[in-house]
């Protein structure tokens, strides 16, 4: 991306009114500003944005957005954004959640979304913990992370979700830090720009329950590489990195889901537009 | 546009300058915001007066551009020394109980992170019309962190039990 695309909108004209309730220090808050400097540098008008989530307190997002908006039912918000996607490709649809919504009660959705490969921006604010249910691990939660609801920890190895979107097909996947709200934003407005199923993880510090993750700010780096067009070789760095690399890690070039019915002929393309809501 | 480093041109010293106070303005207003959500009313007046502050020297920023045609940059394309501008409140340092004393340490190396942004633009720059911009920038810098150390003078340290919630957040008891 090189140039800023003409901004009809100010960052501040995507956020509604109402004022959100995360705690004071959350990440997510990071997050909804490079969510908006996003949509604006892309100039991309309110009314044609919508904004999909599950539950969790990073899925109170929609609300405090100036566009469309569904804060649907834990853990489906991938197919609720399908389903809005594949009814209304001309809409430009954003599915927002955590780490618990999108990794474990969602789980299965992620990887069917990924494999998929319809046109949406999955943005997963992955704090590894479950907040709004007071701190309980999550997919992502470090094993080894001793609290008194898991004494000594869960002894569980965490789920790998870049990787888990790598294989699954995902057709952009990056890692994101939500205090970096310049090199977010700019992941973001790549993310939505890309055709197919974009992933993007933004490591998000819970403050309230994982105060330690204040420190997230200094051991965040940028990779030492560009990002590739080779998944598995994508694979292979995610694998071996400390979890902290931010940046793009891989854009890929697969169709997008209708892309082939878009380019046969017109029967099937009047078969798909009879089906249009 | 330069690419790297500080070598402004002076329409683009104005836009960071310009983006420098009004990103502080929004950053401040939503502190105060959360502040006052979580009854810590001493410091949401506190930001809600820095946003003010904030605010007239964006003014005083734009009156210096005057009719001058200001470029358009990506959020992507701003050069700040570090992840942020510098006058935004890294919002990891936050906490509910912070007391006004905390308040107005941060807003205070906010200040002098501005200050010391300017003072390396003017120092780098090889156009003298930036290096005069730049200098009249950090000039301006350096009375908010005359105001803030005077502020904080009159606000106590913390006790060491600042943050003592006899009802926190956390229900793992």
């Amino acid at each position: 991306m090189s140039a800023a695309a003409p901004c009809k909108l100010k960052a501040s004209d995507y956020k509604s009114g109402t004022r959100p309730v995360w705690c004071p220090g959350c990440g997510d808050f990071h997050i909804l500003a490079s969510l908006t400097k996003a949509v604006a540098a892309l100039a991309l008008a309110p009314e044609n944005i919508a904004v999909v989530s599950g539950i969790g307190c990073s899925s109170r997002i929609p609300a405090y957005l100036n566009c469309y908006g569904f804060h649907g039912v834990h853990g489906r918000a991938l197919p609720m954004a399908t389903g809005l996607k594949v009814a209304r490709p001309d809409l430009t649809v954003i599915c927002a959640g955590g780490d618990g919504d999108g990794f474990s009660i969602g789980g299965n959705h992620f990887l069917h979304a990924c494999r998929r490969n319809v046109d949406i921006t999955y943005v997963v604010m992955d704090n590894e913990i479950y907040g709004m249910t007071k701190g309980q691990p999550s997919p992502t939660t470090a094993p080894d992370w001793d609290t008194e609801l898991a004494p000594g920890g869960t002894g569980v190895s965490p789920f790998h979700p870049l990787v888990i979107a790598l294989a699954s097909g995902a057709n952009f996947v990056a890692r994101a830090f939500s205090g970096d709200v310049k090199g977010t934003t700019k992941i973001l407005a790549e993310a939505i720009s890309h055709p197919g199923f974009s992933f993007v993880q933004i490591l998000s510090p819970c403050v309230t329950y994982r105060p330690d993750q204040r420190e997230w700010k200094n051991k965040v780096h940028p990779p030492p590489v560009s990002f590739t067009t080779d998944a598995a070789q994508a694979a292979r760095r995610v694998m071996t990195d400390d979890g902290f690399n931010i940046g793009i890690l891989y854009k890929g070039s697969r169709d997008k889901y209708g892309q082939a019915v878009e380019r046969s002929g017109d029967f099937e393309r009047d078969l798909h537009e009879e089906f249009l809501v | 546009m330069s690419k790297t480093g500080k070598n402004f041109t002076p329409a683009e010293l104005l836009v960071h300058a310009l983006a420098i106070e009004l990103e502080a303005v929004q950053s401040y207003k939503e502190l105060a915001e959360q502040m006052e959500q979580c009854a810590n009313t001493d410091v949401a007046g506190l930001f809600d007066k820095m946003a003010k502050l904030e605010a007239e020297h964006a003014e005083k920023i734009r009156d210096t551009a005057g009719n001058m045609e200001l470029p358009e940059l990506a959020p992507w394309d701003f050069r700040w020394s570090g992840l942020e501008p510098p006058e935004n409140i890294d919002i990891a340092s936050v906490h509910y109980l912070m007391t006004p004393h905390q308040a107005l340490t941060l807003a205070l190396e906010n200040e002098l992170s501005a200050m010391a942004f300017f003072d390396a633009v003017a120092h780098d720059s090889t156009d003298d019309q930036v290096g005069l911009l730049a200098q009249e920038f950090a000039a301006d810098e350096r009375q908010h962190v005359a105001w803030m150390k005077d502020w904080l003078a009159k606000y106590p340290p913390p006790d060491d039990d600042w943050d003592y919630d006899p009802d926190p957040p956390a229900a793992l008891d």
